[in-house]
This record gives structure tokens, C-alpha cells and sequence, in this order.
């Protein structure tokens, strides 16, 4: 899932993926800007088939959280 | 196209002309899509009109939050054109901000979407002069709450009272330089001017979709507004999460976006494959976009060439809520980049020690219940913008910088330095901080009380200082949020009156 998610990231930062921690946070280390980081959440609806939660999603500060958000939408 | 002078006039005019074409489409669940026609608006926002006044609440002040929504536009057109005035408030404000807001605009009512709930409590507290709460979607009222759809279906539509250009319209609050949020007093007259008084030949019936948060002057007055003025389709953008699919269901022609928001769709423009424009076009913006209006903040030139290669036009324009809000905006006929467009008809300007002033109608009545602010912004007419710029002969606009202490982010967010430098500085580990952008987002530098760090025997200051601010962020709202820290190792330097100097 974490590299599904650092393609995806990818598409919104010049960053390597491979520099793509699941510690690195989306707007202070990987550079994302709020209205990117709104957009990747809509296209993480689309990849992994969940309805993202616009309040509880703003809580998301490092991919690790990401990764764990979307683990318990899946369960 | 019409000039009107009121908003009744406005929704009147629209509703003769336009009747039973579609004024909102919006989504119901994933991918269905309804739609209300102007007649419906013009008749629930009446019938709306009539339960204030049975309320009692006809004239006063009534408060309204909540995402963009049909409920919303009926509420807020049943408020103004019942000679009430609407106090629009962000919905993404923290609780206690939100009720501190509906208390300081004196409401008597207060329209709440479901998704704020959190704050009835809030203001049924501390909100003395606070007589009502509406729910936009509960079914049945109780003791907390009316229903909104009760309330409508208990009258009928034809609601009809005097509204004149000169009547108080609605209260928006904008960031302060103090970081006291001001509420800006705007008329019918200083909205329905803005929103009519320059034709750029839109056709009736052009889709917009409507992606900015709608208690920003912008969006109300050019995409509700402008929109309902010229018989437009208005769609709703139920999230920032689906914008992309949003463009793809409505298939809109023109889109009101701040910079941000165009920064990221190049991006996918230029990521998407070796294909011929117009597929790509068709991919990111579903085949039908043909303008951009870009406003709220400063937009790097280079994106219009880049974006008309796709055949889609982007119209640089400014303003700001106290001048409801357009002063400029480039045309479609005639762009001219590095301008922020050419001084909308009701307004002029001149500069006044480096300072742009303007005049015209739609400039603000003043600050609610601030005086000081309003002396200091109003000057025989003339209201004093804060930014730097100058026009020229041809009545373009030119920004060259800002003279006034506001954060302007790339979302068209203004966000007070002063603000949040209070809030971090309540910590005792901060003796001085100084907020203020770099590159587009938030920097705090701070230089610590070293006192308290020897007492405290606090081991690592960047640490302690980093978690303060991640304790901060947590509540913040995003466009508030301060991404990148830096600790002083020596006090700021100061001015001779004693203050940090920031420049």
C-alpha cells in the first residue's frame, strides 16, 4: 500500500519516491499544498474504492496516518 | 445584460427571464445529480422571508453557516430580500470562533448546517442576543431546534417588501491587521453592483461550477450573484476532495478558482501524456471549460500562456470583501498579463503614496461596530486597499506589493500574523515570535525565554518549540497552519518605539 501511495503522491510533488517515508508529513516535509493534499485524498477514494471523512482526513499529518486511515476504511 | 440595484431586484429580474431553467444543480449521494430552477429560489427564499417575519426576526441580524448548498442560497436570499441581513459565517472555523463571530454580529437567528452542530450549544450560552437556531436539515423542530424545511412548508411564496440600494445587505467577516476578525457592512447596492454592473458576454445558461467556500465575497458575488444575474447554471462542488470529478460530472465552462487551485491543475496538465491538447483538455477538465476567473491572491503570469495552449482562457482579477469584492478584472477579449485587469466600471482609483485608493459603489458602509478600523480605511470615499499599485491610463491595475500586515496565501485565504503570533505566544517557552509567509505558506521564527528554559531545564528547544507548534497546527484551520519554524538564537531587532521590527 505505501508504494501505491508514494505514486500517487508523486503526482502532486517533484519528490523521489523512494525518499517517501511513512514518516515524512505531507505539507511540511513533502511539500503538498492543502488544495494538493484535498485532491490526492479524492484520488485515494478512487484507487483504493473508500469515502474519505473531509474532518476526520484533516487530521492526516504524515503518510504513515494516511496509511493507517486507509487500512481502517478498508476493514 | 441587466444592471440591477438590489438583490430583490436581481432575483426578480432572473427569475422572469430564466424561470424554469436550472439556477443549482448539486449532487445526491456519489453520482446523482438534482437540480432547483429559479422559480423554486425566488419561492422558497420568499417563503423563507415569510417565517422570519413570523418569527419576529424581520430587520435584524441573522447568521448563516454551512458548505455551499441550496439551502444556503434560499436562506441567504430569503434573509437579504426581507430586509434582514445576512451574516454569512466560515463553516470551518473552530467552535469557539464560529460562536464568538455570531455573537459579535448581534444575530437573531442563527442557520446552522448539520455538520456544524457542535456549536448550538456553544451559542445557545453565550449568544444573549441569539433568539432562534434553524437547522438546514432537520425534518421535524424540537426545543433546540427549528426545522428549516418546517419552516418553509408552513407558507407560501409572494413575500413582498421594499428593498432599497441604500439598505445594509450583509455583515462578512475578513481577517483584521490586529488579528480581530472585522465584519465589513456591504448593501444591496455595493453586492448587486458588483455582481452586474460589467457585461463580459456570458451567455445565459453557462455552467459554473462553484468550487470556492460561499461566505467569501468572491464567490458570492461572482459566481452566485454574477451567475444568477445572467441565468447561469450554478453546480456545487460538494468537497475539495473531488473537484477533478466534480469537473467531470458537470462538465463545467467556466470555473472560479484561486491560484492554488490552478497551480495544481497545470500539474496534471503537464503530467498527463504526449496526447493532443484538446484530449488532454478533455481528460482533466471534461471537454466543455473554456475560462478560468482567478482572484484572491497573486497568480504567476506564465499559467495563462501555459493554460490557452489547452484553449482555456484564464482572467486575472482583484479585489477585496470591502470593496464587495472586484475592483479589476481582465476580460476575455482582452487580457493583458502581468495587470490584474482593467478597474471595473463602478469603481476608481488613484494612489496616494505608493498606496492604491478606490471609490465607487460598491466600497463598504465600514467595519461593524469598529470604529477606529473604519476611520482608518474610509477616507472622504476613498477606501485604502493596503497594496501597493497604480493604474494607468487605460484604467488597468497594477499590484506591486502590500502595505498593510496580512498574509495572503495562494488559496486567497488573509490570515493575520498578529493572530496567530498571540496564539503560540501564550506558551511561556516564547519570548518573541514573528509570523510571516515564505513561499506561499506559513513561518514562524521565535526566539525562546531562555529564562524559562534554564528553569524548566528544557534539554531541546527546537523540540519543545516544534511541538507547540504541532500542538497548534492540530486545531488550526489548514490556511492557518505554520509549516516551517525557525528558533533565534537572539532577540528580533526592534524599532525605536519598541517593537519587533518586521521588514
Amino acid at each position: 500500500m505505501l508504494d501505491q501511495l508514494r505514486e500517487i503522491i508523486v503526482n502532486y510533488v517533484d519528490v523521489d519516491a523512494a525518499s517517501i517515508t511513512p514518516e515524512s508529513r505531507f505539507m511540511e516535509d513533502l511539500g503538498l499544498s492543502s488544495f494538493d493534499f484535498m485532491t490526492m485524498l479524492g484520488e485515494l477514494e478512487e484507487t483504493f474504492d473508500i469515502e474519505v471523512d473531509e474532518a476526520e482526513a484533516s487530521k492526516i499529518v504524515t503518510v504513515q496516518e494516511a496509511l493507517d486511515y486507509i487500512s481502517q476504511l478498508q476493514a | 445584460m441587466k444592471v440591477y440595484h438590489t438583490l430583490k431586484d436581481l432575483l426578480v429580474g432572473a427569475e422572469s427571464a430564466y424561470g424554469s431553467n436550472d439556477v443549482m444543480r448539486y449532487k445526491v449521494g456519489r453520482k446523482e445529480v438534482a437540480s432547483k430552477s429559479y422559480t423554486d429560489l425566488k419561492n422558497d427564499s420568499e417563503k423563507l422571508s415569510a417565517a422570519l417575519e413570523k418569527l419576529g426576526v424581520l430587520g435584524a441580524h441573522i447568521a448563516l453557516t454551512g458548505k455551499t448548498s441550496y439551502s444556503w442560497l434560499l436562506s441567504f436570499m430569503g434573509i437579504v430580500n426581507s430586509g434582514s441581513v445576512a451574516v454569512p459565517l466560515d463553516v470551518s472555523l473552530p467552535a469557539d470562533e464560529l460562536c464568538e463571530l455570531v455573537r459579535r454580529s448581534r444575530a437573531k437567528a442563527f442557520i446552522v448546517d448539520e455538520t456544524r452542530l457542535d456549536v448550538v450549544e456553544q451559542v445557545k450560552e453565550h449568544c444573549p442576543e441569539l433568539q432562534y437556531i434553524i437547522s438546514m436539515q432537520k425534518e421535524e423542530s424540537d426545543e433546540k431546534m427549528l426545522s428549516l424545511n418546517q419552516l418553509l412548508d408552513a407558507e407560501q411564496p409572494g413575500f413582498d417588501t421594499e428593498v432599497k440600494p441604500e439598505m445594509l445587505c450583509t455583515i462578512m467577516f475578513t481577517s483584521g491587521t490586529t488579528g480581530k476578525s472585522k465584519g465589513v457592512m456591504l448593501t444591496h447596492q455595493n453586492l448587486a453592483d458588483n455582481a452586474t454592473c460589467l457585461d463580459m458576454k456570458i451567455p445565459d445558461g453557462t455552467v459554473i461550477l462553484s468550487v470556492l467556500p460561499i461566505h467569501h465575497a468572491y464567490c458570492l458575488s461572482m459566481d452566485i450573484l454574477k451567475g444568477i444575474s445572467i441565468g447561469s447554471v450554478i453546480c456545487v462542488n460538494d468537497s475539495l476532495l473531488h473537484v477533478a470529478n466534480n469537473i467531470k460530472l458537470f462538465e463545467p465552462e467556466m470555473i472560479l478558482m484561486v491560484p492554488m487551485m490552478i497551480e495544481v491543475f497545470a500539474k496534471k496538465l503537464q503530467d498527463a501524456p504526449a496526447l493532443p491538447p484538446f484530449i488532454i483538455r478533455k481528460k482533466v477538465f471534461g471537454g466543455k471549460l473554456h475560462t478560468i476567473c482567478s482572484g484572491g491572491a497573486y497568480l504567476n503570469p506564465d499559467y495563462i500562456d501555459f493554460f490557452a495552449k489547452y484553449g482555456i482562457k484564464i482572467l486575472q482579477g482583484y479585489g477585496m470583501t470591502e470593496c464587495a469584492p472586484v475592483i479589476s478584472t481582465n476580460l476575455p477579449w482582452d487580457i493583458r498579463k502581468g495587470t490584474v485587469g482593467k478597474l471595473m466600471p463602478n469603481c476608481e482609483a488613484k494612489t496616494v503614496d505608493g498606496e492604491l485608493w478606490v471609490r465607487g459603489s460598491s466600497v463598504m458602509q465600514g467595519y461593524y461596530e469598529m470604529p477606529e478600523e473604519t476611520t482608518a480605511a474610509l477616507q472622504d470615499g476613498w477606501l485604502r486597499t493596503g497594496d501597493l499599485g497604480y493604474i494607468d491610463e487605460e484604467n488597468y491595475v497594477y499590484l506591486t506589493g502590500r502595505c498593510k500586515n496580512l498574509i495572503i496565501t495562494k488559496n486567497g485565504e488573509n490570515v493575520s500574523p498578529e493572530e496567530i503570533e498571540n496564539k503560540l505566544g501564550e506558551s511561556r517557552l516564547v519570548q518573541e515570535i514573528m509570523v510571516r509567509e515564505k513561499e506561499g505558506v506559513i513561518e514562524a521564527e521565535i526566539f525562546p525565554d531562555l529564562d524559562y528554559v534554564k528553569k524548566h531545564k528544557v534539554k531541546d528547544i527546537q523540540a519543545s518549540l516544534q511541538a507547540l507548534v504541532d500542538e497548534y497546527n492540530a486545531t488550526a484551520q489548514s490556511f492557518k497552519k505554520v509549516y516551517s519554524l525557525i528558533v533565534r538564537e537572539e532577540p528580533f531587532e526592534r524599532t525605536a518605539s519598541g517593537k519587533v521590527k518586521r521588514f
